[in-house]
């Protein structure tokens, strides 16, 4: 009777604590998800060094290299992650459809190849050594220089502009109510793409109230119900390009060739057109005048 | 001697209740277990979690990759089912050479989680000129794994076959390789089957952790299709639903195999 009575008034004890604790729990305002590996995260570590392409030399006619091997193949492996919309995303029938995959797919008409997909993780495209397994990324990628030294980037094929979103919970509406200064004074909380910091806030999660990723897919994310609305001004805009292994066999033919591609796509307006397509109109394949 | 042949016909109907009434219990189990799943999946669509249409629209897509979790477990078991039997083999040879490697093979794989060991064949292999696609890196992970394990099953399946078999075998001048593969072996395996079926059962939901490495199966669709549509709960559920149904198909299966293989014991 007596050890029972103990007992019971410990786990009462235990469980208040564990009770108080929980609502004594708030939303932390300083706490920003992104997804790994993005030049998001880079941001807020004051870690982001955006870069240029750099002039592309022609190399002259060549052989043996990636891109003899993609025309006698027949087929060029283009690697995406189909859990970003509206870059890219599944179909039930288990093919892509994106501006991202639109792009690649109008590139390897251009190079006279069919295209196929494989879909790793995001982090295994940005950190190179992909041993052959794809060929080319066309994942909306930023050039950075501690990019550029493991993969070779073209030209730009569009511009995204990077906001703060925050859940409708917080109450920050303007870059005014954040009690901190972005980026030095944030905490970074990650989680492997930047649409599951979405769905967390969706499904209520309380860990962070903030969140950072490129403007098209927080509208995509408010578009589908996510309780969070976009707070201020682009915190900064990317350079987004189509990236190579410098690892891999000898890329330099293909990627002068696919640059050239995207020159032309840019001047005779196929990438502005799928812009529109894709972005509800807007054409975001002009650089940001800046 | 079984007597299947009932002597007085008293017998037969006695039998014969007995098996109605486990019958009946079995239905009954069965129809308790519908009965509490539907209520679950009933309360959730009347709350407005489950929306049909998305389950119409998606549910082909993510049934799909049964086929791949199914195949990747089937191809891994067998490959897992060699590996166990040289492994223990060697773990029971008396040059320290092979026991020793074994050994260590047994332990480095059971001490390492598999999640690691996914990740290692696929990124690090590469690094020494290894480059296999997702699945077959996906299938080499898990045999590799699940082989270490089965090693001590199979050891524990070979020491339980009576000492009194290899005696008489080795008593008529067999030798040693021919008393393995013909008399211990065979009896060593029926022993272990009910273990491996239940490491086939378990690989099958092990394999969702080859969703990491981009392997478009059940849990890599499921959690790509909801994440996308904000419908995590509805993907998961369907993913969860189906290992479910794949563990219970399985296991009957696996249950009417030991029950086939124990009948010369009755």
């Amino acid at each position: 009777m007596f050890n029972i009575r103990r007992g019971a008034a410990l786990t009462l004890l235990a469980g208040s604590v564990v009770l108080g604790s929980c609502s004594a729990a708030v939303t932390i305002p300083t706490v920003v998800c992104v997804g790994e590996a993005t030049t998001y995260l880079d941001w807020l570590n004051g870690d982001f060094k955006p870069d240029t392409a750099g002039t592309i030399a022609d190399p002259g006619a060549t052989t043996g290299d990636l891109l003899a091997t993609v025309m006698s193949r027949g087929y060029i492996t283009v690697s995406t992650d189909p859990d970003y919309a509206p870059q890219s995303s599944v179909k039930p029938d288990g093919t892509y459809e994106g501006f991202d995959i639109d792009v690649a797919t109008e590139i390897a008409t251009r190079l006279g190849v069919d295209v196929h997909w494989e879909t790793p993780g995001w982090d295994a495209i940005t950190a190179a050594g992909w041993q052959g397994r794809w060929d080319m990324s066309v994942g909306s990628m930023t050039i950075t220089t501690p990019r550029k030294s493991i993969l070779d980037f073209t030209q730009p094929y569009y511009y995204n502009p990077a906001f703060l979103a925050a859940s409708t919970r917080s109450k920050v509406t303007k870059t005014s109510d954040l009690k901190f200064t972005l980026p030095s004074g944030a905490t970074a909380t990650t989680l492997p793409t930047d649409a599951n910091c979405a769905e967390a806030i969706k499904a209520g999660r309380t860990e962070f109230d903030l969140w950072i990723s490129s403007g098209p897919t927080i509208d995509a994310a408010i578009a589908a119900g996510t309780p969070m609305v976009k707070v201020g001004a682009p915190v900064f805009t990317e350079d987004l390009s189509v990236a190579f292994d410098k690892s891999g066999p000898d890329d330099a033919a293909l990627l002068f060739k696919v640059d050239q591609i995207i020159g032309a796509m840019h001047t005779d307006g196929t990438l502005t057109e799928l812009s529109k397509k894709w972005y509800d109109g807007a054409d975001l394949t002009v650089a940001p005048a800046s | 001697m079984t007597s299947s042949v009932p002597v007085v016909p008293i017998l037969a109907e006695i039998e014969a209740h007995q098996r109605r009434a486990r019958l009946s219990f079995r239905l009954q189990s069965a129809g308790v277990w519908v009965g509490l799943a539907g209520a679950l999946v009933f309360s959730l669509w009347v709350m407005g979690k489950i929306h049909p249409d998305f389950i119409g629209t998606w549910g082909p897509f993510i049934l799909g990759g049964t086929w791949i979790t199914v195949l990747v477990s089937a191809s891994s078991i067998l490959i897992a089912t060699v590996l166990a039997v040289l492994g223990a083999i060697g773990r029971l040879s008396r040059n320290p050479l092979i026991s020793g490697f074994a050994g260590l093979y047994v332990s480095l794989v059971r001490g390492t989680p598999l999640l690691v060991q996914i990740f290692f064949f696929f990124f690090v292999l590469p690094e020494f000129g290894v480059v296999l696609p997702a699945i077959p890196t996906g299938i080499v992970a898990l045999s590799f794994n699940y082989g270490a394990y089965m090693t001590e099953i199979f050891r524990a399946g070979i020491q339980a076959v009576p000492i009194g078999q290899r005696e008489a075998a080795e008593s008529l001048g067999m030798p040693e390789r021919l008393v393995m593969r013909r008399i211990v072996l065979p009896q060593a395996f029926r022993i272990v089957i009910p273990a491996i079926g239940n490491d086939f059962v378990a690989m099958i939901k092990d394999s969702a952790l080859l969703s990491t490495i981009g392997v478009q199966e059940l849990l890599w669709r499921a959690h790509t299709v909801g994440t996308r549509h904000f419908r995590t709960l509805e993907t998961l559920l369907i993913a969860a639903a189906i290992y479910w149904v794949l563990t219970i198909v399985f296991s009957f299966f696996q249950e009417r195999l030991e029950r086939r293989m124990a009948r010369g014991d009755r």
